[in-house]
């Protein structure tokens, strides 16, 4: 072993930069996750990092470097593509070279960077997230909640310093209309590394007095930088989705919707458009009301106009109602008073005719009456003419008086008594012996 | 005559010619019952009169 040549680390690290630089001369294209990105001095620093697929475990990492000759042309076209910084976290593709310098060791020197294929991978990850939402079944919660009618009292999350909260109060505040809107802030970090936990921060605070809130408005100020990555995360999303409030964000970008603004319950593009969604869906309820009180009135005019023509129509055939009645009923009185009359007439005569057959029979029955007396009396008299006691003295009869007494037996007779008796022709007066 | 409704009146009047009609009246009674027919008869036209009237002259107020 001593007898092996030895070399220097400078001797041996030139040694394999030479390799390298023979070896490997060419540009590759490299897909790669950053696992770091750092600026100084105008230069880039990377680490580049590829994980297992399922377990996430490294199994490459490389430093990279892109001098600032190249950075100042990359990074804006990159940021202007994509809408973001590089970032750890994202994928991209470089274009390198090796280099092995022997004082820095073994870099990746980047030439460009193909921001296509981060936007591609951005776009798959939305994706991702997007079909996870689904999954849960949280994707189109917020849809199904209504904005209520008067949806007055406003939860605001955004920066306090934001141009755009500003804006979105005073839009409010002046409404045309002179509705009243009271709007509460909720101050979160709206870029950089911050905006998800910020937010979520936000919705919790806002979370435990909901009931004081008609809806939240997640807004953020014109001129940010245009970095969605932080409203792009699935814990975000699953926390705006299964929020209990319809959840309106204004966070002005011009690329794609991101995942924050398809889980809302609308979207808009600024702040001031958010404040104007919240003037013409109030506006919209007071043209409901309005329309209802005009048709309210139009109907009980309608109502009232034909009840009063229904009015007049009784009051015009009122009169020739009763005057039916009354005629009805006079006649139904005549006719009583009528019968009343007749029979009246009736008992009369039948009364009448009584009478005259009684007195009719009067006479006869008089008539018989006095011949039968007539009759008993000359009878009387026959029979009175027979018993005359004259007739009997003519025939030589007599009669005794005693003390004017008719005598029938001689016992009652004493001697001296003086009696009278009558014959034909007068009176002998005896005396007993 | 005291206050009597119409109704009453009728009945009583139509009670009157049906005794009559049945030879339920005494002879005695029947002038009688005639006389308060006849007051029976008014007062039912009277009433009807009185009420037209006050018909035509509450329409003629509106």
């Amino acid at each position: 072993m001593m007898s092996e040549k030895r070399l220097t680390l400078f001797e041996l690290n030139n040694l394999v930069r030479e390799v390298i630089e023979c070896e490997m001369p060419n540009e590759y294209w490299v897909e790669a996750e950053l696992s770091e990105c750092r600026e100084n001095h105008g230069h880039c620093f990377m680490s580049l990092i590829q994980k297992e697929e399922k377990s996430a475990t490294p199994i490459a990492k490389a430093d990279a470097r892109c001098w600032a000759s190249k950075w100042m042309l990359i990074r804006p076209y990159f940021e202007r593509t994509t809408g973001q910084k590089l970032r750890a976290g994202i994928k991209v593709l470089l274009k390198v070279y090796a280099q092995f310098h022997e004082a820095y060791g073994f870099s990746w020197i980047v030439t460009d960077i193909d921001p296509t294929y981060t936007l591609g991978d951005m776009a798959r990850k939305r994706q991702e997230i997007i079909r996870q939402l689904k999954e849960e079944g949280v994707f189109d919660l917020q849809k199904s909640l209504e904005l209520p009618l008067f949806c007055q009292r406003i939860a605001v999350i955004s920066s306090e310093t934001a141009a755009g909260y500003g804006d979105f109060c005073n839009q409010l505040s002046d409404n045309p209309y002179g509705f009243q809107f009271t709007t509460w802030l909720f101050p979160a970090t709206m870029q950089g590394e911050e905006v998800e936990k910020s937010i979520i921060d936000a919705l919790n605070h806002i979370n435990e007095i909901y009931e004081d809130f008609d809806c939240v408005v997640i807004i953020r100020g014109g001129g940010a930088t245009s970095d969605m990555s932080g409203f792009d995360t699935l814990s975000l999303a699953e926390n705006v989705a299964n929020f209990p409030l319809p959840i309106i964000t204004g966070i002005g970008h011009d690329r794609d919707e991101s995942i924050l603004d398809m889980v809302s319950h609308t979207r808009v593009k600024t702040p001031t458009a958010a404040a104007t969604l919240l003037i013409d869906h109030l506006k919209a309820v007071l043209d409901t009301i309005e329309g209802a009180q005009s048709l309210i009135t139009h109907y009980a005019q309608q109502k009232l106009s034909s009840l009063k023509s229904q009015l007049s129509i009784i009051q015009e055939i009122l009169p020739k109602l009763f005057s039916a009645i009354k005629f009805r009923q006079e006649a139904h009185i005549e006719s009583l008073n009528n019968r009343m009359l007749s029979a009246i007439q009736q008992r009369i005569m039948s009364q009448m005719a009584i009478i005259s057959n009684t007195e009719s029979r009067i006479p006869m029955l008089l008539e018989r009456r006095i011949t039968s007396e007539r009759h008993r009396l000359e009878m009387l008299e026959e029979k009175e003419k027979a018993l005359d006691p004259t007739l009997l003295l003519k025939r030589g009869y007599s009669i005794t008086f005693f003390k004017g007494k008719v005598v029938k037996d001689p016992l009652v007779l004493h001697k001296g008594d003086e009696i009278e008796t009558r014959i034909e022709k007068g009176t002998i007066k005896s005396i007993i012996k | 005559m005291k206050e009597i409704k119409y109704e009453a009146a009728l009945a009583e009047l139509q009670t009157i010619v049906r005794k009559m009609e049945n030879d339920e009246l005494d002879i005695d009674q029947m002038s009688e019952q005639l006389k308060r027919a006849q007051e029976l008869i008014k007062l039912c036209k009277d009433k009807l009169t009185k009420t037209d009237e006050e018909i035509k002259k509450i329409l003629a107020e509106k």
